[in-house]
């Protein structure tokens, strides 16, 4: 499977949402990582044929997606940012649906649902409506609508948002297991979800890929250091105002301070290792986190 | 390949019914199967109620019973409506109005007097109508029409019409060739009239517009969700990014909305009709619309059946044409409160603009006559289509299924471009 974006761009007006991008993707975990309004949403809605774009083209195999239409369509699972469902089906009937409309016969969708309730634990709320379910279940029942074609194109767009804790670590391990031998593009601004997840990362910014590969490739192509040192509460306004701060941590004893900088911000600074979490910030600085992501 | 359009009408046919459950397992959709029911109830109690039996006590009745008394009162006329008829029913009049019942100021004496005249009020409100002027109604002209005079009565008929297509009000309205039209339609209609009791008929084409608005009214909120809920929901990603969202599934919604209008517009009707024919009777079938009330300056040579199955049909054409319209508004504008007033603008509109007479034409070919054939048929709208005259109802029923149909294609193709912004 290979999906190939040729000069990919998309207007809304004056606002470039996408910025013609040109890229290619093969099977793997692709991590989208990108602050709100970057266009991750909008590049997304493209490949799953949900938007046309204003420039260029999507491949699937050398192919136009938009001349493949339905044939496209077919080999395509989406779980989108907001996963809008029919409030009084039922977990099995609302599958059962998703499964008519791929196209899949009814005798193996049966199949196919009763295997896919059990692996996403929602078996014995098979029964139950949608509307009484509660956030990481209807989660686990979108990835569930996504994977019942046993798509070999997955692409999920902030699958883990408005997660717990625990159900983001097993949401995460879901997708895993289910991204082998597919192509799965991730979209998300968590980036731990990333870090673990995800065998190639794509940094988007202003709706262009700023940053393209491994985690460790993306950490290393920062050219400042991290560091970390404890100082007084009243000098964390000082270094704030002349450093990129990406974690603070207080005590009785003072702030526990990880910057981002070229040179030792003072004489106790220790050097750390970075993460794809300090990159994000040394990127996307104070944008970072937003809430707002539908762009 | 046989079994694989097997297989796809199957999967088209699931969809379908996924379609309609997802309309009637949300709260607005059961109030409107409810309300539905309701007013069918209603509708029919007023229908029964509307035809009424006075007995010898002069007490009005209603119901299965009285419906048979009336139906033996009035068959004792049945028959063509000869001259001698006509004379044998101003007699029995004339007999009746010199009987002291008839004289007395107490009203329940007088209802008494009725009871004897009601057999033969249908004949009665005929020589009314006959000898009266065109567009007058004088309900005690009978008492004063000789027994010479009313072998003239169906000269009378075409002679009230000429005199109002020929005088001051009417003279510029019908050009020569539509005055033509329809003195000649009055005279080619045959006489004498056959006449039996056919009240079932006359209150069915009295109330099943009533029935029918309603219908297509209540209907509007379902069918419109059928295409804006799924944007409303936020369903939308997933559906058009599925294999067959942009085809079938479309196909599917729109299978939906034609199912769901023809299956509860026909369960209603036909309930309707059933109610009421079981309990008013189903004589007069054939008789003229003519003998009736409603019917007597009517253009159009139909029976009382012809008028039934036109009222059905059209009723259900005009269904389908507006409530298509409510879900082609619904997927181009993703806004099931704006489809839902299609109905409703198509419906009362008409009926505010009824008194600008230079309207009157195009007021007669909008679809909400269609869900009052029994009203439109007696309608003076005319037209000139290939320069030749003709009444409005062959146009609409031509009219709106071509607009149905090229609707169709036009929803299909607005809602499968659909893009998710």
């Amino acid at each position: 499977m290979k999906i190939e974006l040729d000069h990919l761009t998309k207007n809304f007006g004056e606002f470039t949402a996408v910025d013609h991008i040109s890229l290619a993707m093969n099977n793997g975990v692709y991590g989208l990582l990108g602050v709100n309004g970057a266009g991750k949403t909008t590049l997304m809605r493209m490949l799953c044929t949900l938007l046309r774009p204003t420039e260029g083209t999507i491949y699937c195999n050398g192919r136009d997606i938009w001349e493949m239409d339905s044939e496209y369509r077919s080999l395509l699972g989406y779980l989108p940012q907001e996963f809008g469902f029919y409030p009084e089906f039922s977990v099995q009937d609302y599958l059962l649906y998703i499964a008519a409309l791929k196209g899949i016969r009814p005798v193996v969708a049966k199949k196919r649902v009763k295997e896919l309730l059990v692996k996403v634990g929602l078996a014995k709320a098979a029964a139950h409506k949608m509307k009484k379910l509660s956030g990481g279940m209807k989660r686990r029942a979108g990835i569930a609508q996504a994977m019942l074609n046993d798509p070999q194109i997955l692409i999920l767009d902030e699958p883990t948002a408005g997660l717990d804790p625990n159900e983001r670590i097993r949401f995460r391990n879901l997708i895993s297991e289910l991204a082998e031998e597919r192509l799965v593009l991730l979209s998300t601004h968590i980036v731990s979800d990333v870090e673990y997840i995800a065998n190639e990362i794509w940094m988007m910014q202003e709706g262009r890929i700023v940053h393209q590969g491994t985690a460790k490739k993306i950490i290393d192509s920062m050219p400042e250091a991290v560091w970390e040192c404890m100082v007084e509460k009243r000098m964390v306004s000082v270094f704030a105002k002349k450093y990129k701060i990406s974690n603070m941590k207080t005590d009785q004893d003072g702030a526990i301070l990880r910057i981002i900088s070229q040179g030792k911000p003072c004489e106790q600074a220790k050097r750390a290792e970075a993460t794809l979490e300090d990159v994000f910030l040394y990127y996307f600085g104070e944008k970072a986190g937003d809430e707002n992501d539908t762009i | 390949m046989c079994f694989y359009i097997i297989l796809e009408k199957k999967q088209v046919m699931k969809m379908i019914r996924y379609e309609v459950k997802k309309v009637f397992s949300k709260t607005g959709g059961k109030i409107a199967l409810l309300m539905l029911t309701g007013m069918l109830i209603l509708v029919c109690f007023l229908t029964v109620k509307s035809v009424e039996y006075v007995d010898e006590q002069g007490v009005s009745r209603s119901g299965i019973a009285a419906a048979r008394r009336l139906r033996e009162d009035k068959n004792k006329w049945a028959g063509e409506i000869t001259e001698d008829v006509l004379i044998e029913v101003l007699q029995k009049n004339r007999e009746i109005n010199a009987s002291k019942e008839y004289q007395s100021t107490d009203y329940r004496e007088n209802d008494k007097a009725y009871a004897r005249k009601q057999g033969f009020s249908d004949i009665r409100d005929m020589i009314n109508h006959a000898f009266t002027a065109f567009r007058e109604y004088d309900y005690y002209r009978v008492d004063s029409v000789t027994d010479e005079e009313v072998g003239s009565f169906y000269e009378r008929r075409i002679a009230g019409l000429n005199d109002w297509l020929y005088s001051e009000e009417a003279k510029d309205i019908y050009s020569e060739e539509e005055k033509e039209f329809l003195l000649t339609k009055y005279q080619e209609l045959k006489t004498p009239f056959y006449y039996e009791y056919a009240d079932g008929w006359k209150a069915f084409s009295e109330y099943a517009p009533t029935l029918i608005m309603l219908t297509v009214l209540i209907l509007g909120f379902p069918v419109s969700g059928i295409f804006a809920n799924e944007i409303q929901l936020k369903a939308d990603a997933i559906f058009f990014s599925a294999k067959l969202g942009r085809n079938k599934a479309v196909l599917s919604k729109i299978g939906a909305g034609i199912l769901m209008i023809t299956g509860i517009y026909w369960v209603m009707v036909l309930l309707y009709s059933a109610v009421v024919f079981a309990i008013l009777g189903t004589g007069g079938a054939g008789c003229a619309i003519q003998t009736g009330l409603g019917g007597w300056k009517s253009f159009y040579h139909i029976t009382y059946l012809q008028e039934y199955l036109l009222i059905i049909f059209g009723g259900y054409l005009g269904s389908l044409f507006m409530l298509t319209l409510a879900m082609f508004l619904s997927a181009s504008t993703r806004s099931a409160i704006l489809a839902v007033t299609v109905p409703f603008v198509l419906l009362f509109i008409p009926s505010f603009l009824n008194d600008i007479s230079a309207l009157s034409k195009v007021l007669g070919l909008l679809p909400d006559q269609l869900l009052q054939m029994g009203q439109a048929a007696a309608f003076f709208n005319l037209y000139h289509p290939g320069g030749k005259v003709t009444g409005a109802l062959p146009i609409i029923m031509t009219l709106y299924p071509i607009l149905f149909a090229a609707m169709l294609p036009v929803l299909y193709h607005v809602y499968r471009k659909t893009q998710i912004q």
